[in-house]
């Protein structure tokens, strides 16, 4: 195993990890706060075989990284809020056609134009249900440099498991902050199942994923994004293949949400718990380390689909404490879960929560009865 | 390769309506590229939404039936990744100039390989009608109900304007010389933009007394303009008369083009 | 060769007798196996294509195959061979 530590920020490391997990293609737009990102592609990849691409837009990012996709090579694209909003629509193709693409999203403060430079979480809901009609898709959420290398991997390898767009919700604070990181060359690889020769392409397997009919290969198959039937041919008249396509499609992520699950628990005795993801899991670490053994700790390394079983490994929990740096978005998904007292924590501006801050909202959380309460900073 | 093998079959008769020219284009792209010798495999269809996007669903090869405007998008994707890809882009008026007007420029601009076979029948087919970039002025559709007021895009300018190397304008009435320009696109590196003048009976057609599919070809006939004649009437100081366009092979240059593979 | 108008694909458009430099694709008067009016051939023998395909090996004129948006017309090979009367017209 060759390792190479060095000292970079998150958006490099970031596509370091996409580079060690074989991604060969990149599509992109400039936006702050992700365009190191493209910064770093376009000057790696043409020197290892592969190809970068400046698009004319975010819309055509997608597009191009779900051709490059189909054409079998991992791709990938890298933007932010403003940007994402623009890549909804081909987002929703990629998940009708189950088309394996790693989306990095550095989120910014929104909505709009809004904070260009400073960070936020306030596109958690929107990876989720952006764009129309119902469909599922897999987010991770890095809290360190590190993180954004080896989720990177791990995205790229969910991706082609499950065939579907995967995304890295990354934050301006990950982003651009600079931490040591160790740099693996040979990182575990999960590659897409080819198709079989006389497979179906929508056929499903035992796991609901068919097999991909990667272009070139000779399957002669069709992709559309209107419904369509086990032979790939459209069918939207019927309500039986419609229902049957999109129960399958979400049910592929849905039913495997406990195996793709990516948890730290830290002292699941406790009775005040803080939830946290990417950027605020640091302050409660701080925060567990000045006052250790007083809190509980549920870090979400997966955020979508919801690790709904990891919140009954807090047999003793009195209330669950949700730092984020939007209006309390992923507490709503935590509330469908549980009937124990929330309390949320919503910082907006960029700035991080303090270990005050969230010492407060413990402090809240002993007096709270209310089903949701909201801590003002 | 056998013409009829490059039809998925399976998938015949296709949804057009009786008369619309995009079947007739669907077959003069098949027949240059079974007359290139393509094979299967390394051929890609790809299409954005609309009548014309449609098309790819009926091309035995790999296809990809994309979203509203991008397939150029879509295609530039492909073709990076597998650049010994031939790859066609079926795409329609409104989706290629209106919602795909930027990915359409900057796929010309870049020079990208791609053969982009530009169904144009006036007007949104799939939706019922309505009016589209290039509406010719004053024609009536469900959307221009008094006449369509605003002035029509040139596609074929401005694809020579924004870099392509390869520009051609025929009509469904013209098969042969369609055929030739779509195997000559996609022979010439670089992006090749054949622009086809098409009937949509149902949709334009009925709405601008020319209910029959007949009749639209009668008024191709009249009114297309050999790019020769034309070239000599604007030089003997004509200007070309009002309702006419003009056919033929605008552009063949080789600028480089993107997609390439070294070798080539 | 024999001439061929597929009536489970053609729609009636009646594009063919446009085309045909010899006029053989006539509007028809009764409709086909899906209710539209097809084309009827008028002395089919005189096709180039039927009549020389073979001789020379590759495909002549095919202007009604090419125009034909819905792939309705071909040429099939006749079983037995069953020979035709040309009548030139002039």
């Amino acid at each position: 195993m060759t390792e190479k530590t060095d000292f970079l920020n998150g958006n490099v490391a970031c596509a370091e990890g996409a580079i060690a997990a074989g991604c060969r293609f990149f599509a992109g737009y400039p936006i702050t706060p992700s365009t190191e990102i493209a910064e770093r592609m376009a000057a790696r990849l043409p020197k290892i075989g592969g190809t970068f691409v400046q698009m004319e837009d975010e819309l055509a990012s997608v597009a191009a990284i779900i051709g490059g996709s189909w054409a079998g090579a991992r791709t990938m694209t890298a933007t932010s809020g403003p940007g994402f909003s623009l890549m909804m629509e081909n987002i929703g193709y990629a998940a009708m056609t189950e088309t394996p693409i790693v989306i990095i999203n550095v989120q910014r403060g929104g909505p709009s134009t809004g904070q260009p430079t400073k960070a936020a979480q306030g596109d958690m809901l929107q990876c989720r249900y952006g764009s129309h009609g119902d469909y599922s898709i897999i987010a991770l959420s890095p809290s360190s440099v590190q993180e954004m290398f080896d989720l990177t991997v791990r995205a790229f390898n969910l991706a082609d498991r499950f065939r579907t767009p995967v995304f890295l919700m990354a934050d301006e604070t990950i982003g651009h902050m600079r931490e040591k990181v160790s740099l693996h060359s040979d990182v575990e690889i999960i590659p897409r199942r080819e198709l079989k020769e006389g497979e179906l392409p929508c056929a499903p397997d035992e796991n609901g994923v068919p097999g991909f009919g990667t272009f070139g290969n000779g399957h002669n198959i069709h992709i559309t994004g209107l419904t369509h039937s086990e032979n790939g041919y459209p069918s939207t008249d019927s309500a039986e293949v419609h229902e049957q396509l999109i129960r399958r499609q979400v049910g592929k992520i849905e039913d495997f949400r406990n195996e793709i699950a990516d948890v730290d628990i830290v002292n699941p005795d406790a009775e005040y718990i803080f939830i946290s993801y990417g950027a605020p899991t640091r302050t409660v670490r701080q925060l567990m380390a000045d006052v250790p053994e007083t809190y509980g700790h549920l870090n979400l390394r997966i955020v979508w689909p919801f690790p709904d079983e990891s919140l009954l490994a807090f047999k003793n929990a009195k209330a669950f404490i949700i730092p984020e740096m939007n209006l309390g978005q992923i507490a709503k998904e935590v509330r469908q879960y549980t009937n124990i007292p929330i309390v949320i924590v919503p910082k907006l501006g960029g700035a991080l929560h303090t270990p005050a801050e969230l010492k407060k909202a413990a402090e809240v959380a002993k007096t709270v009865t209310k089903p949701m309460t909201e801590v003002r900073l | 390769m056998n013409l009829e093998d490059w039809y998925r079959q399976d998938r015949l008769p296709h949804i057009y309506c009786a008369g619309c020219g995009n079947g007739t284009v669907l077959n003069c792209t098949l027949r240059a590229v079974q007359e290139l010798g393509f094979r299967q495999e390394e051929t890609t269809f790809i299409s954005g939404i609309g009548c014309s996007s449609r098309a790819s669903g009926y091309t035995s090869s790999d296809s990809l039936h994309t979203t509203h405007g991008r397939a150029l998008a879509f295609a530039t994707g492909v073709k990076l990744v597998k650049p010994h890809q031939h790859v066609i882009v079926f795409t329609g008026d409104g989706d290629c100039s209106a919602i795909g007007g930027n990915h359409f420029i900057h796929a010309c601009r870049r020079n990208i390989d791609l053969t982009v076979v530009c169904i144009n029948n006036n007007i949104y087919g799939m939706t019922g009608g309505q009016g589209s970039p290039c509406t010719p002025y004053g024609a009536i559709t469900t959307t221009t109900p008094y006449g369509m007021h605003e002035q029509p895009f040139d596609l074929c300018k401005l694809a020579e304007a924004a870099g392509a190397n390869y520009v051609a304008r025929w009509t469904s009435y013209h098969v042969k010389e369609l055929t030739e320009a779509i195997r000559s696109g996609l022979e010439v590196p670089g992006l090749s933009f054949i622009e086809v003048m098409t009937q949509c009976p149902t949709s334009f057609g009925s709405k601008n007394k020319m209910r029959l599919a007949t009749q639209m070809i009668d008024m191709f006939r009249e009114n297309a303009v050999l790019k020769v004649k034309a070239d000599r009437d604007t030089a003997a100081g004509k200007p070309l008369e009002p309702g006419k366009f003009i056919v033929g092979e605008f552009v063949r240059r080789h600028n480089p083009p993107l997609g390439v593979e070294e070798s080539k | 060769m024999k001439l061929v108008i597929n009536d489970h694909r053609c729609k009636g458009c009646n594009m063919c007798t446009k085309v045909c430099p010899y006029g053989i694709f006539q509007e028809g008067a009764r409709p086909g196996a899906r209710g539209y009016i097809i084309p009827v051939l008028d002395h089919p023998e005189r096709c180039t294509n039927c009549r020389l395909q073979k001789f020379y090996g590759r495909q002549l004129c095919g202007m009604c195959q090419t125009t034909c948006p819905d792939q309705a017309i071909s040429w099939i090979d006749e079983q037995p061979f069953e020979p035709h009367k040309v009548v030139i017209e002039y």
